[in-house]
């Protein structure tokens, strides 16, 4: 992991096209800004993590079960 | 590598893909759904197809045409909660450069734990939007208490 230390109001590139801004640091809370392209997703980890886990179920779907959950969906 | 989809000899325009579930189909390129970005886990992957599970059942396939045996389960919101809302609609709408409501489908994905089915869920919290105009789409992440990812479709 590549480690570089920062003040609040300084900033740093990725690549030429997104943009971290250290914004504000308060006691345990750093406010961080995040200028990047709009097909650039941006989001906080377990957030991301939580819908990546949730697609990589849902992508085990098989054809019979969702025959069986259509019988059970028509009976409610 | 997963086999990549084949140009017909017939039709150079349409695309066959041996799928998983659905055997060979015949994709017309003005059937063909692009997600940009891919969903979470499947970023490197864009061109999908909706196919009807069945005439009375409410679910499509998602399938994707670049990896032939990834197809994701999905449902309009709707059905589920009649005014389900994909986070904030007229931000939506720009970013898809949707113009008329009736273009915009939303699509939520489901998960059915196999041998499990009555414990399905749906995702509300990672809805899939598309434009139907132009048929570019993305996964959107709403962040709303009332919206989990791990919605309970049919009663326990």
């Amino acid at each position: 992991m590549l480690i570089l230390t920062r003040k609040a109001g300084e900033g740093l590139f990725i690549g030429d096209d997104i943009r971290l801004t250290v914004l504000e640091i308060r006691g345990k809370q750093i406010r961080l800004g995040i200028e990047a392209p709009a097909n650039v997703v941006v989001l906080r980890e377990e957030i991301y993590r939580r819908i990546q886990e949730e697609n990589l179920q849902a992508a085990k779907a098989r054809n019979e079960d969702v025959q069986e959950v259509a019988q059970l969906l028509k009976q409610e | 590598m997963p086999p990549n989809p084949q140009t017909t000899g017939s039709d150079p325009a349409v695309l066959t893909v041996v799928t998983r579930n659905f055997g060979t189909l015949e994709v017309r390129p003005d059937q063909i759904i692009w997600l940009n970005p891919g969903l979470l886990g499947f970023t490197r992957y864009h061109r999908y197809v909706l196919i009807e599970h069945s005439r009375e059942s409410p679910f499509l396939w998602l399938q994707s045409l670049d990896k032939s045996d990834l197809a994701f389960v999905v449902l309009d919101p709707r059905k589920l909660l009649p005014d389900y809302q994909p986070g904030n609609l007229p931000q939506v709408m720009k970013e898809l450069g949707v113009t008329h409501p009736e273009d915009l489908k939303v699509l939520v994905i489901l998960t059915i734990p196999p041998d499990k089915p009555q414990e399905m869920t749906a995702n509300l919290m990672g809805p899939v939007v598309i434009n139907l105009r132009n048929r570019q789409g993305k996964q959107l992440v709403v962040e709303d208490p009332r919206y989990s990812h791990k919605h309970r479709v049919l009663p326990g």
